[in-house]
């Protein structure tokens, strides 16, 4: 075969092979690690994800189910490579860590990190992350609400050994199995990503014995260059500019009355995308801090939703970005400030990235989605047995300039799916009343923002341990080219004994029954002026009832 | 069942109608005419006159009519389907709206509707008070007056069929019966669809959606078999018709009409079916098919003998709860345009050039360089005899679609861009195939892959080489072997019913009694086919999974046996550690049990076996290029009508027939065994 013809030096048809066959490999290994996996969250939640990355620590391809594990190795493997320099690994070592300070996301997301010989040289490395059910810490699942510092969070692991030379370093095995609550589960996870690992180190050496090692390790620096290219060209097509944008979560849990603000500042020149986080809030009591791995993640999503999403990814798409986060704010938060409750905060950093680019690219960016997941929890005992259930609820997504948000679905950074009222029901005393479109919530426009959801629950038995952790409760999402903004969240818990009580967007509470609590999340901005909306489309909205006739007056009237 | 001379199998699909006649006793008769789209038993009932003219396939001598149906799968597509209304527990009405809040494309920020929405906007949705509890229990009464207004102002409206979905009516049926029965007695001629009967399981938003579909199909799917069912009694013909489903067993009109859900992979199954005969006569018990069309490739398993199967598909990106065969599609087929990107890579696909105006070589317009294109420039398809001479072929169009398109920019000779197009469209759908194969938790080594479609031939031995197979078999007939395995299905009955209990402390009378109940359903339906009821063969099934888990297994279950838990149990412990790669022994339940009676199928369609030609076996030499050897190497061209049982070659050499071309590559022999099948295997070494 030719492998001389072509730029620099390389067959482009081979390199086009490699990289189909990189990709394949991510996914095989992501498969893997799916099929093996044991936890609901992974098999489930898809919380996991599977990477390969060149010796210099960058990706080559990545095999993902979730936008939120975009980019998120890189941290950990450049750490792994500072630590364990490439000199000192051998065959069948296997390293691990979870540490945020030192390059993870969240203590539940454990990575383990394979170096790839072939004739006895690293020639690449296989990477794999999955959300563990629990790391031990001061509450079961290891995303402990009220969190003050990271020490509570869990079982810490900064870079360590996990396999020496292909045997399992039973020191660190004993102190895992020691510091968490279902020790046989994580193990058995911790099994499904070294199996991962494995498909990785296999298929990588038998590309290597194909093409020779020097041959495919030039391939890996051309795949990167070209998406490098890639990335840029599309960039250019945004016009040059800094483009600023601010939001807000609602608060950290403990100080309820504090808003968190995120600013972003996104430069776009010459082929790079620098975001500029400067402005932000400092960081907070509360685990809604979020360490560089989620600020990186965010903008390698908003960066690729807003370029071509045909090009590959690897690291040759994340070079033209670069972060500034200032030190001690909520976007890099010193140890040991807590950290588990992150994604909530990611979502945010990433809406504002995307709201801060809508008028520059008002075809490619709506306006803004409710952006949050509200994350609930039920702990209780029936028939004397104890049971945990608990759900994620979205709201409404922004508008396009051509259409409707859509009503009460996932965005950005994560996409989970919500519980359904039978399973809750079957498994749990608790009935579900409602779950039903929220009237005028989606924000006024020419095209309208989504609706979010209500659902109403009542408490059947015994006492419950309630947790609520919602946003936009106090900031709503934002139109784009004059359209509203959607419905703030609202949460409320109609007491047995009458008693109403407002959730100030995070509560643990004891219920008892009879308590009923309804949840109302956010709806979606809306796109152009409301008073351009086209008749046809009213008259249809009022017909499902998803825009009241006292709405329509106010806000979509022609004046 | 009737005893007929002949028994046809038709198979439509989007652009050619297959038919196959087997006479008894005698040949297969094949015929391929273009698909009528407006009404598709328009090209059914001609080629039943063409038929009688060519072989003298009388009307009467017809014993059964067996037939492969796009109709549903295109009324969704097309958004086609009747205007339905949907009535649902009070407070529920927005759960086919809301869905589970789940994005397919997680890269795309502005959004279109996740959950199929079209069915049944919200205004045609209403809510009936009425309530029961997680055990069954009647918590709120059917409001009768309810059902009755909301159904009468949806007919008012112009509603032409109905879903009902009540929160439990699968735990106790009793409102969503009630319900029917109110409706029946003021609007008879309504077709309805209940969620009970439908998919008696629990998770509301997926029970509620494959019920709306159900009655969105129904009114198309009564009125399309009905039509068919005229024109071929017009024809003189009163053979059953019969319609494959998409687990790949057939059912009489009158059956199939009513779960019309049944038949989204009316077409595939049937192709699947036909890989499982064409395995069996070639007593291969493990298969990979590999239909490649012209825009995309279905991959398909047969694991011993048996199409692997899901319990959830996928239709128009919609996720539906209703069992299929397994195929999966790769947006990857003879029509795929490759393109230079921005950075100067080449890429294959996924945009086709399709049918219209299709690739450069067709000559109807088309400018973009395709894997046809290069299929031509390498020298694997005879520009005379593609389609067996229907189209002619333009080998200069196709040379400058590839250089201007592709050589030029890459400093290449056409050949080489042309031979790199293939070698990236290869390692995708080889990628494709070893992915599907993971997630069934097979290997693919051992397995042999089964090339089918117009253009399944060309890419087999490169496919096979990337991974690992060994072993290649080519039908003798892989253009309509969809329509042969029509003829080769069991009538297939299956009736599932919710039955939630621990597998450690299962009530064995109670289950017995359940399938019993079951099984008098699945005997109705079969007498209907009037098939003999003592060769009806009976397999249960039981959907079990560990407690606290919910995605189920399909296990087999023996009631007879003489420890039916235990060995259901184990045997979910062994499909537990195939499909998810480990197995602990912790308390798994049942979650539903499931009755299949089958009827009739054969495994070898003898008749699939022709005499040779007799004409000459070599019919030229040709220059073609392969990937790993330098320049153009002559191959020999053969005639696949003319090879007899027994005749064997080597490779480099390309076999010619009507509806197919087959590329072997140096490194591969190639032997006719007594099935008419080309076995292709890797020379040892």
């Amino acid at each position: 075969m030719a492998e001389t013809n072509g730029k620099g030096g390389l067959d482009p048809i081979t390199v086009e092979v490699v990289r189909n066959k990189l990709e394949g490999i991510a996914n095989e290994m992501q498969q893997t690690l799916l099929r093996s996996s044991f936890s609901p969250i992974v098999k489930e939640g898809l919380d996991a994800s599977s990477s390969l990355f060149t010796i210099r620590g960058e990706t080559l391809a990545q095999s993902i189910a979730i936008p939120i594990h975009l980019a998120t190795l890189i941290p950990v493997v450049q750490k792994m490579l500072e630590v364990f320099p490439l000199t000192a690994m051998r065959p069948g070592d296997v390293y691990c860590m979870n540490d945020p300070y030192l390059g993870g996301t969240h203590l539940p997301d454990i990575a383990l990190v394979q170096p790839i010989f072939f004739n006895d040289r690293p020639i690449a490395i296989s990477a794999t992350m999955t959300h563990h059910q629990d790391v031990g810490g001061m509450s079961p699942g290891s995303i402990p609400t009220r969190a003050t510092e990271i020490f509570q969070e869990g079982l810490r692991l900064p870079p360590l050994k996990f396999r020496d030379a292909g045997q399992y370093n039973e020191t660190l095995v004993a102190i895992i199995r020691q510091n968490v609550r279902i020790p046989d589960a994580v193990m058995g996870d911790l099994n499904a990503q070294l199996a991962a690992c494995n498909v990785g180190a296999r298929r990588i050496a038998a590309l290597a014995a194909d093409l020779g090692d020097n041959h495919a390790l030039a391939i890996f620096d051309e795949l990167l260059d070209r998406s490098e290219i890639l990335t840029r060209t599309a960039l250019k097509t945004i016009p040059a500019g800094t483009y600023r944008y601010v939001d807000h979560s609602d608060n950290d849990g403990i100080d309820l009355d504090k808003g968190i603000r995120i600013e972003v500042a996104v430069t776009v020149k010459d082929g790079t995308f620098h975001c500029d986080f400067t402005g932000s809030s400092p960081q907070v009591r509360g685990p809604f801090n979020c360490v560089p791995s989620g600020s990186l993640a965010a903008a390698c999503y908003a960066v690729r939703a807003v370029t071509d999403p045909e090009i590959p990814t690897n690291a040759g798409c994340f070079r033209p970005i670069t972060l500034e986060l200032p030190k001690g704010s909520v976007v890099n938060p010193l140890e040991p400030a807590p950290v588990n409750s992150r994604t909530a905060t990611i979502k945010r950093i990433t809406g504002c990235i995307l709201g801060a680019l809508k008028e520059v690219l008002p075809e490619r960016v709506p306006a803004d989605s409710s952006g949050e997941l509200v994350v609930l929890a039920f702990g209780g005992r029936h028939e004397g047995k104890p049971y945990v259930t608990g759900e994620l609820i979205a709201g409404g997504s922004g508008a396009g300039p051509h259409s409707d948000g859509v009503d009460v679905i996932e965005t950005d950074v994560t996409n989970c799916m919500n519980l359904p009222v039978e399973a809750m029901e079957m498994d749990v005393p608790i009935r579900v009343h409602r779950l039903a479109l929220r009237q005028d919530s989606g924000g006024a426009g020419r095209h309208r923002g989504g609706l979010g959801v209500v659902k109403e629950y009542e408490i059947l038995d015994g006492e419950v341990a309630f947790t609520y952790r919602g946003e936009r409760h106090f900031y709503a999402p934002q139109g784009a080219l004059g359209g509203g903004e959607g419905a703030k969240a609202h949460a409320v818990i109609h007491r047995a004994d009458g008693r109403e009580e407002v959730i100030p967007s995070k509560m643990m509470t004891t219920l008892v029954r009879g308590d009923r609590i309804v949840i109302e999340t956010a709806g979606g901005g809306g796109n152009g002026v409301p008073a351009t909306r086209d008749p046809a489309a009213v008259a249809i909205d009022i017909a499902d009832g998803k825009v009241s006739t006292a709405e329509v007056h106010d806000k979509y009237a022609r004046r | 069942m009737k005893l007929g001379r002949f028994e046809i199998g038709v198979d439509i699909g989007g652009t050619f109608t297959d038919i196959v006649c087997r006479e008894r006793g005698g040949a297969l008769h094949v015929l391929k005419v273009p698909t009528t789209r407006d009404d598709p038993s328009q090209a059914v009932i001609k080629s039943i006159a063409e038929l009688a003219e060519r072989w003298g396939v009388d009307a009467d001598g017809i014993g059964r009519f067996a037939h492969g149906t796009t109709v549903a799968t295109n009324a969704v597509l097309e958004r086609k389907g009747a205007r339905i209304g949907v009535l649902t527990t009070a407070g529920f009405r927005d759960v086919l709206e809301i869905g589970r809040q789940l994005r397919t494309d997680v890269y795309r920020v502005i959004l279109d509707p996740q959950a199929p929405v079209f069915l049944a906007p919200r205004r045609y949705r209403r809510e009936i008070p009425e309530r029961l509890d997680a055990s069954g229990t009647v918590l709120t009464a059917l409001d009768e007056a309810a059902v009755v207004k909301a159904a009468d102002e949806l007919v008012q409206e112009g509603v032409e069929a109905l879903a009902i979905s009540f929160l439990f009516s699968f735990r106790n049926p009793v409102h969503e019966r009630r319900a029917a029965e109110l409706i029946r007695k003021r609007h008879p001629a309504l077709a309805l669809s209940l969620s009970h009967e439908v998919d008696p399981a629990f998770r509301e938003y997926e029970r509620t959606v494959i019920t709306a579909f159900d009655a969105y199909l129904k009114p198309r799917v009564d009125t399309y078999l009905a039509r068919l069912g005229k024109g071929l009694a017009k024809a003189g013909i009163d053979a059953p018709l019969q319609v494959m489903q998409s687990r790949g067993g057939l059912a009489i009109a009158e059956v199939a009409r009513q779960r019309p859900v049944r038949l989204f992979l009316s077409g595939p199954a049937a192709g699947v079916i036909g890989g499982q005969i064409v395995g069996a006569s070639a007593a291969t018990d493990d298969l990979i098919t590999i239909d490649v069309g012209g825009t995309s490739a279905d991959i398909a398993l047969i694991s011993r003998r048996k199409p692997m199967l899901r319990s959830e598909g996928v239709i128009g990106g919609y996720a539906v709860r209703v069992a299929m065969v397994d195929v999966t599609t790769l947006g990857a087929g003879g029509g795929s345009i490759a393109h230079l990107d921005a950075s100067g890579g080449l890429r294959v696909g996924p945009h086709s050039a399709g049918s219209e105006p299709g690739p450069a070589c067709y000559g109807r317009g088309g400018e973009n360089a395709t894997v046809t294109d290069a299929s031509v420039v390498l020298g694997y398809l005879d520009p005379d005899f593609f389609a067996g001479g229907r189209l002619r072929l333009e080998p200069a169009k196709a040379t400058e679609a590839i250089d201007t398109k592709v050589a030029k920019q890459l400093n290449m000779t056409t050949a080489e861009a042309a031979l790199g197009i293939h070698r990236v469209l290869n390692a995708q759908m080889a990628e494709g195939i070893r992915l599907v194969s993971v997630r069934q938790g097979i290997d693919p080594r051992t397995y042999a892959l089964v090339p089918l479609g117009g253009a399944g031939g060309i890419h087999a031995t490169a496919l096979a080489r990337e991974l690992g197979i060994r072993r290649i078999i080519v039908p003798r007939l892989p253009g309509v072997l969809s329509a042969a395995g029509l003829l080769a299905a069991p009538i297939e009955h299956e009736i599932t019913a919710e039955f939630a209990t621990p597998i450690a402390t299962f009530d064995l009378a109670a289950l017995r009694e359940k399938l019993g109940e079951i099984d008098r359903r699945a005997a109705a339906l079969m007498a209907a086919e009037k098939a003999d009821a003592d060769k009806v063969t009976i397999s249960y099934f039981a959907d079990v999974c560990y407690i606290g888990q919910s995605y189920n297994l399909e296990i087999p279950l023996h009631p007879d046996d003489a420890d039916p838990a235990g060995r259901l149990y184990r045997d979910f412990l062994e499909a537990h550690d195939r499909i998810y790669g480990h197995s602990v022994e912790i308390p798994a339940k049942i979650v539903g049990v499931r009755t299949v009676h089958r009827a009739g199928g054969s495994e070898i369609l003898d008749e699939m076996r022709f005499a040779a030609s007799g004409g000459p076996t070599e019919i030229g030499q040709r220059k073609i290029m392969v990937a790993g050897e330098p320049g153009f190497v002559s191959a020999t061209v053969y005639d696949r009508n003319a090879l007899p049982e027994g005749f064997s070659f080597a490779g480099p050499a390309i076999i010619q027939q009507s509806d197919t071309t087959t590329l072997v590559e140096p490194g591969w022999s190639c032997m006719v065994d007594g099935a008419g099948n080309l076995i292709v295997t890797r020379q040892e070494g």
